[in-house]
Formats: structure tokens, sequence, C-alpha cells
């Protein structure tokens, strides 16, 4: 095919999206970097005294040192493991839960659709954080896989009302019919015609939520909810920088921007991934 | 025994009669048009015929695709009579392709089923020979490049001619077009009808041609039935409707389609 001039806008967005796209893909791509490194080398060792208490950032301890004289960059490191498994955890478990439930309730009878309907947006009045805490009590103690299992099913229920409704809406479409019509049954027309039709849209919710998880996993951590010690959760260091915020400020900050700085690169990647997986998007060939 | 027989059917949606005791039938390897206005209830008896009517729609009467039962029929004993014994072509190509799916993988996917349902070992090579050789029978330029596009990347009528590639794909013993060359201009109506015909013809498959365009169903089928508001009233071989029409509604029709054409005279 012979590819036209594009209209100038068109070339500007691309662009644009393209860059934001590669920003939050470097953003990622740095804290997934920290995170695999932190398996076989930290600078410190997280748990043993580095320096003095407190101290203020220094070649040696690029986000200075803790009340115990731990060296805070270390964790921070640590931090980004955690963020990324439960991140990646959460959003699996909602996936493997809410689009199960979203594409058997599009399929339902009318009742059961309208009960499972009711269901997630009762759920999903709830904030994701106060369900995640009632999953938490309810498993009794707090552990990295009680946070991971508590925000994916908070979550499952966001996944499974968007789900239902993609669902819907490609089932109303005239290729199901013409599928329908050549002789596709339903199991076949779900996986080879619904889910690549909805999977676009599905991803860039997958990486909002992997976003929404990080934040919500510092904040059941900051509750004392989350993954107990040694585990460095970003949000226990900044609980714990929290007494000490006048004097040694940088304690907080530093925890903080490594959260910011995952969240916004998974948003990021997430605007980019819309054009990836639709076709008609792409750069023509 | 024939391929289509519709005995009786009612079609009611909330209180409305949309389809009202209508049948008709349809031989190995006749051509039937069923013609009509927009809401005469062509489409829904189409749909009807295969078993895919909206769950909102009652259903009275009887439908037997290849002697089964299809009114009331559950969905396991529908799926093997869909494409084996009936395929259709829908009136508008825009939508009738999924739009994430290459051309090729689309057309690849009613002939597996076949090969499956023959009995035949599924061979990636022979598949794609069988894809690229209906291509070539519904006339596609650059197949290579077509079978690796996406649908927004080619044309209406090339769209249509793969969505009649993919109605081959199944070979049906009964196609069935409902209104298959009305989303396109007249070039490319002139050529999809002709194609159609000629891989009817060549295939001794039936056809139910379902169209508001009397010209166009004259091209193609040897009998028609006129359906009015959900009813028919009138059916028979095409010379004899369009020159002698005897119910008033097919003579209001068959005069406007001549004042129609004696209008575009002066321009021809």
């Amino acid at each position: 095919m012979t590819v036209l001039a594009e209209p100038q806008a068109e070339r500007t967005r691309r662009t644009r999206r393209s860059l934001t796209f590669s920003i939050g893909l470097i953003l990622v791509g740095l804290h997934l970097a920290v995170a695999l490194l932190t398996l076989v080398w930290t600078p410190y060792d997280p748990t043993g005294m580095a320096g003095g208490r407190l101290e203020a950032p220094s070649w040696a301890h690029p986000a200075g040192t803790d009340r115990l004289g731990r060296d805070l960059f270390t964790q921070i490191m640590i931090g980004s493991r955690i963020a990324l498994v439960v991140g990646a955890g959460a959003v699996a478990i909602a996936a493997a839960i809410g689009v199960t439930l979203g594409v058997l309730a599009a399929f339902a009878t009318r009742y059961l659709d309208d009960a499972l309907a009711a269901t997630f947006d009762i759920l999903i009045a709830f904030p994701t954080l106060l369900l995640a805490m009632l999953v938490v009590a309810a498993t009794g103690n707090a552990s990295l896989l009680s946070a991971i299992l508590a925000l994916g099913i908070a979550i499952s229920a966001i996944v499974a009302r968007l789900t239902r409704i993609l669902v819907k809406r490609v089932l109303a479409m005239d290729y199901i019919t013409a599928a329908r019509t050549a002789g596709s049954s339903w199991p076949s027309i779900v996986f080879r015609h619904v889910l690549p039709n909805i999977w676009p849209t599905l991803s860039v919710n997958f990486a909002l939520q992997f976003g929404l998880a990080v934040i919500a996993e510092a904040s059941l951590s900051y509750l004392g909810l989350g993954a107990p010690p040694p585990n460095a959760s970003w949000g226990r260091l900044l609980q714990e920088a929290q007494g000490t915020v006048y004097t040694a400020p940088f304690g907080a900050v530093a925890p903080g921007l490594a959260l910011v700085s995952l969240v916004i690169g998974m948003n990021l990647l997430a605007d980019g991934l819309r054009d990836i997986g639709d076709p008609t998007r792409r750069r023509a060939r | 025994m024939s391929l289509l027989v519709i005995e009786g059917l009612t079609l009611e949606s909330s209180g409305q009669n949309l389809v009202s005791n209508l049948s008709l039938a349809v031989g190995p390897g006749a051509r039937l048009g069923l013609i009509g206005e927009s809401g005469s209830g062509k489409s829904l008896t189409a749909l009807a015929a295969i078993g895919l009517l909206p769950p909102d729609i009652s259903v009275k009467g009887s439908v037997r695709l290849d002697g089964k039962e299809v009114v009331g029929a559950r969905e396991e004993e529908l799926v093997p009579l869909r494409g084996a014994v009936a395929a259709t072509v829908f009136q508008e190509p825009l939508t009738a392709l999924d739009p994430l799916m290459k051309v090729g993988r689309q057309v690849a996917e009613p002939l597996v089923r076949r090969y499956r349902r023959e009995g035949r070992a599924l061979d990636r090579k022979a598949v794609a020979r069988e894809v690229r050789s209906l291509l070539e029978r519904v006339s596609l330029p650059d197949i290579d490049r077509i079978m690796n596009a996406y649908p927004y990347e080619i044309s209406g009528g090339q769209r249509q001619r793969v969505a009649i590639a993919m109605a081959l794909a199944c070979r049906p013993k009964l196609l069935i077009a409902d209104e298959p060359t009305t989303a396109l201009d007249v070039t490319t109506q002139a050529e999809i009808l002709e194609l159609l015909s000629d891989l009817v013809r060549e295939n001794g498959m039936a056809l139910l041609f379902i169209s508001h365009d009397l010209p166009v169903v004259a091209r193609v089928v040897e009998e028609v039935a006129v359906l009015r508001r959900g009813e028919l009233v009138e059916q028979g071989p095409v010379k004899t409707v369009f020159s002698a029409p005897s119910h008033d509604y097919t003579k209001t029709l068959v005069s406007a389609a001549a004042a129609f054409d004696q209008a575009l005279e002066p321009i021809r």
C-alpha cells in the first residue's frame, strides 16, 4: 500500500506518543534492572549498620541513612523489587479472576449477569485500599503474599467490570455474527475473536492497575499491613521516616521519588501500549 | 428434499409481528430471491434460517435446514449446521471482518473447521495453498499483500470478496446473501453480483439472495418471493413476477423500478 503524506497533527501526536512510551519504558526498565540487581548485589547489607544514624546524603550514602544507621539507598533498591513483585502479582491475580468473571458475566443469562454486574459495582464502590485491608485482616497475619492476594482480589472487581463491558461490545459486532454463521463455536469465538479484540484496552488498564497496586502496597506497608521487615517496602520506609522528617527530610523524599517514578513510568507505558495493541494505529508499513 | 424449508414462520417482538406465517423452500441448487422494503423482515428471516435470532424475538413455526429443525434447537445442534449446510455473506463488509485478524487467517479459520469436519489432516501448507486459491477465485489482486493485510488496509469491495471467500471456504450447500452489494458503489456492485452468480453456478450451491433492489435480484436468481411487512405477498419465477405482477405491492415495486430506470435514461 502506498503511504500518503500524514497530516502534521497526526505526526506530532505519534511523535509525542512514542516519546512518552520511551520515557515510561526507561523508568520501568530502570526499576526492573535495580530489582534484578538486588538479587545478587546491594551496596550495603540492608539490615546491618552502614554508617552513623540519620546521615545526610553523601557519596557513600546517596540517600542518607536511617535511625539505625542502615543505608537508605540499599533499602530503596530492595523496595523496587518488592513493588514490582507486588504489582505484577496483584495484576496477574486480578487478570485471572477479573477476565474470567467478566467473560462469564457477559455470557450469563440476564439475571445472573445483572447480579454479577451489581457485585462488581458494589466492590468497586469500596476503595481498593479498604478492600485490601479487609482481605489482609481476614488472612490473619500480614505478609508479602497476603498483600499481593489482597490487592489482586481488590483490583479484580475493576478488571471484571471492564472486561464485561468490553466483551459485550465485541459480541454485538457483525464479525462475531459472521463467525457464528460460519460455524464457530462459542469457546473458539472467545479465544480467537473476543480476547484479541479486548486485549488492547485491557492491557492498558493492566498497566494502570499495576501503578495503582504499587501505591496501594505502599499504603498498606505504611499502615503496617504490608510485607513485614526485613522486606524494605517504600511504604514502610516512608512510615519510619515520618518521625524524623524535620531533622532528616531526605529519608521521606527518597522513597517517595522512587514510588512516583515507577507509577508515572507505568502510566506512560500504558499510554504507549494503546498504540501497540491496535494495528490501525501502528505506523503503516 | 429441500435444503431450507420454512413453514408458518412467525416472529414477534414485544407484541409486534415482524414476520407473519411465512413459508418458503429452497431446493438444492435453486436460487431464490427474497425482496421487500427495509423493515419487511428479510434479514430476520435469514437469521432465523440459521438459528441466530436475537434472544428477545419469539419464534413460532418451523425452519428446517437440511432436514434438521432449527427452531428451538440447542446451540450444540446448530453449530455443526452453520457453515456446513448454510453460510452467510452480510451487507456491511466493513464490520463483518475481525479488525485485528489478518485476512489470510480469517479465511483459514472456516477452512480449518471444514478440514476437521471432513476428517482431513491439518497440513499448514495445504491450508495456506487453499486460502490462496480461494482468494484467487473471488478475483482478488495482489494476493500476497492481501493475505497479510488487516481488513482496514483493503477496500470495501475487496473486503466483500474476502467475506465471500470465507463463505466459500465452508463449502456450504446453501449460500445466504443478505444485501451483499448494498454498501458498495455501482461498479463494484456489478462485479460482486457477477462473481456471486458465477460461483453459485460453478459449485452447484443453492442461493437465498436478499435484497430490496429489483434489478439486482433479477440478475442472480430464477425465482423471487416478495415480502411486505413480514408477509409473503407473491412468489414465482422472476420473469412472471416482474412482467406480470399480480399483487398491488409488487406492481408498485416494479413500476417504481421502471420509472427509476426511465428517469435515468437521458443520462445514459
